[in-house]
């Protein structure tokens, strides 16, 4: 093997920047104005939107299990936020409550996992059902309401952040991404994340408490999902409880283009950050090329396909013994 | 009495469920329980039932073995089936459409359990490919819904309703005599034991996959018999309601224990809870409340269930 796909190998986050790139250089010369500024700062806002929404899911993911609740939660944040908008509240309260129900969302769905030993594929499922639900119940299925106009400006691809030309959005983004890194590589939780998902027969021995590692990490996850959700409000500008379900398997997508494995123990927030701008070119090149959104769809599914066999196999049963 | 506690203590809470809402059912709904109209009524439960053991052997592989693809799969046989053979080609033959049903679906299943066991993507991310082209792919073919069934298909949904489900059940209780389901087993509950005993591991997995899509052939004729023409929209929502069903039977998703009759129980649990619910005349809300919560009380309770009672098995 070429010394260079060695080093594709071993950093599989190289490999989804680099298809991003050339993602990119392809779709700049088969479509007229792909590189504008509109468009850049548009896949750019798009792009942010999904990197929000799979934070949590690298966390999760990281940590050795999944989080299918994400769009439920997402759809929450953004129904409840805008009923509670135009009740009349102000954002900061808006905001709290809606984190504070996030997180209680979340930890209860580690703490099932973790303390009954279900998988989390069929916990998450189940009470993003249950949350979506009650929503539906409390908005009588018409969810009203406006954004909070601080988020619009937030989120809006005309907006600019003084003289940067870019909605505030963007800056956030990278500093966020910076916190989460810094997080992973040189906090206390981050390690255990890390030992957790990479080892959890032995992570006990090393005095992680697995309850906890999994009702905080499902926590952040939905309230990752809950910003999300939120910012989709300030894009979209009215409430909509499905608002989430094409983030169901985007945010999977992401992460695992990104380098990250489902297995657990390994992967990195840049990877997502990579992967989620990938799969935003990936969606805005088929689409400028003409095809019909079924066609789009499938061609994502293909590519997605593509992509992870190229380098996101997982080693042979014969290497692991 | 102990032997009545024995029975129930082995066979979880999927079973207990079922005789609870069973009994419900047919309380509050006798008429929709009765004899004359029992055909009808596996009809309406029968594509589900069918998903249900359809998605099994791909999750007893384990390693993570799953099929999200199982509803568009179900989906796209139906449009080909009635949209492209009955309505275009004009073969409408049982002896045609059955076979070709089933060849389609083991040939999307191959497809799967080669991204997922040969070129080793995670079983997850490789069906959710598939999901995501065959669903996108349904939707090209047959943006709306369109044609009609033949009348011999039609009494897959009424008094031949049952037959589909018993096919699988009758194919898979001929794949249990085989040593193929030992080994399958064995691969499912430790794939490295398995592997250096000699298993060839990859093929099983492969294998696997090809009879959940199989059965997903067969259960989309279940599916047409229902719908009565082809439609795209169908087919993606039983994925979630399928693995489900699965989980709630008992099927671990770890792989290598469970079988087609917990699977069964689980879709047939969720067939009787939407009955009972609807008949209650609740909003769809309160009823997808009610889902959710079932589901995440019956997996709570089959794993309460293994930890209390399976510890003095072993």
């Amino acid at each position: 093997m070429t010394p260079v796909l060695a080093l594709f190998r071993r950093n599989r986050m190289l490999g989804a920047i680099l298809i991003a790139i050339l993602l990119h250089i392809c779709g700049t010369f088969l479509i007229e104005g792909y590189s504008s500024p509109f468009s850049i700062r548009a896949m750019l806002v798009l792009a942010a939107l999904l990197a929000v929404a799979s934070a949590g899911q690298t966390l999760v993911i990281i940590l050795g299990g999944i989080d299918l609740s994400i769009p439920f939660v997402m759809g929450f944040a953004n129904v409840v936020a805008a009923q509670l908008t135009g009740q009349g509240l102000p954002f900061w309260q808006v905001a709290g409550i809606v984190a504070v129900l996030a997180l209680a969302i979340g930890a209860v769905n580690g703490a099932l996992s973790s303390v009954l030993k279900i998988h989390p594929l069929i916990v998450t499922l189940g009470i993003g059902t249950v949350v979506q639900g009650l929503v539906l119940i409390w908005t009588k299925g018409f969810p009203s309401g406006s954004a909070p106009p601080f988020v619009s400006s937030f989120v809006s691809i005309g907006g600019s952040l003084g003289p940067i030309p870019v909605p505030g959005l963007i800056p956030a983004l990278i500093i966020m991404a910076v916190a989460l890194v810094l997080v992973l590589a040189r906090t206390p939780y981050g390690r255990k994340l890390y030992a957790q998902g990479g080892n959890p027969t032995a992570a006990p021995f090393a005095l992680i408490n697995p309850v906890a590692m999994w009702s905080v990490t499902f926590a952040l996850s939905a309230l990752f999902a809950a910003i999300a959700g939120v910012l989709l409000l300030g894009f979209t500008g009215s409430a909509y409880g499905d608002v989430g379900q094409p983030y169901l398997f985007q945010t999977i997508a992401a992460v695992v283009i990104g380098g990250t494995s489902l297995i657990g123990g390994r992967g990195s927030y840049v990877g997502t950050l990579a992967g989620a701008v990938a799969l935003t070119e990936i969606n805005t090149l088929l689409i400028g090329l003409g095809l019909q959104p079924a066609m789009v769809q499938a061609a994502l599914g293909a590519t997605i396909i593509l992509l992870v066999s190229l380098y996101g196999r997982e080693p042979h049963l014969g290497t692991t013994i | 009495m102990m032997v009545i506690w024995r029975v129930l203590s082995r066979s979880g809470f999927g079973a207990a469920l079922l005789v609870v809402l069973l009994l419900l059912n047919i309380v509050l709904n006798p008429a929709r329980f009765a004899p004359q109209s029992w055909g009808t009524l596996i009809g309406l439960a029968a594509p589900l039932v069918a998903a249900a053991l359809a998605s099994t052997p791909a999750i007893l592989g384990g390693r993570g073995g799953i099929d999200v693809s199982i509803g568009p799969l179900m989906g796209f046989i139906n449009a080909i089936i009635i949209a492209v053979l009955i309505g275009n080609l004009g073969l409408s033959d049982p002896f045609v459409v059955i076979p070709a049903a089933i060849l389609m679906g083991g040939t999307i299943g191959l497809c799967n359990g080669i991204l997922a066991a040969i070129v080793r993507i995670q079983p997850i991310v490789a069906t959710l490919g598939t999901y995501l082209v065959l669903s996108g792919l349904t939707t090209t073919i047959v943006p709306a819904p369109t044609g009609s069934i033949p009348d011999w298909l039609r009494t897959f949904s009424q008094y031949l309703a049952f037959l589909p489900p018993l096919a699988i059940c009758i194919a898979w209780w001929g794949v249990r005599r085989l040593p193929y389901y030992d080994q399958l087993m064995a691969t499912g509950s430790d794939d490295r034991a398995a592997f250096t005993a000699g298993v060839n591991v990859p093929l099983i997995r492969l294998l696997s996959y090809v009879l959940t899509g199989a059965f997903g052939g067969i259960a989309s004729l279940s599916l047409s018999a229902l719908i009565g023409s082809a439609d795209p929209n169908v087919g993606p929502n039983y994925t979630l309601l399928a693995i489900s069903a699965t989980a709630l039977g008992g099927v671990s998703l770890a792989g290598g224990r469970g079988g087609l009759t917990g699977a069964a129980i689980g879709a047939i649990d969720i067939f009787l809870l939407q009955s009972a619910l609807t008949f209650f005349n609740v909003s769809t809300f309160v009823l997808q409340v009610a889902y959710g919560a079932v589901l995440v009380i019956a997996v709570s309770s089959t794993a309460l269930h293994e930890r209390l009672f399976l510890r003095t098995l072993r």
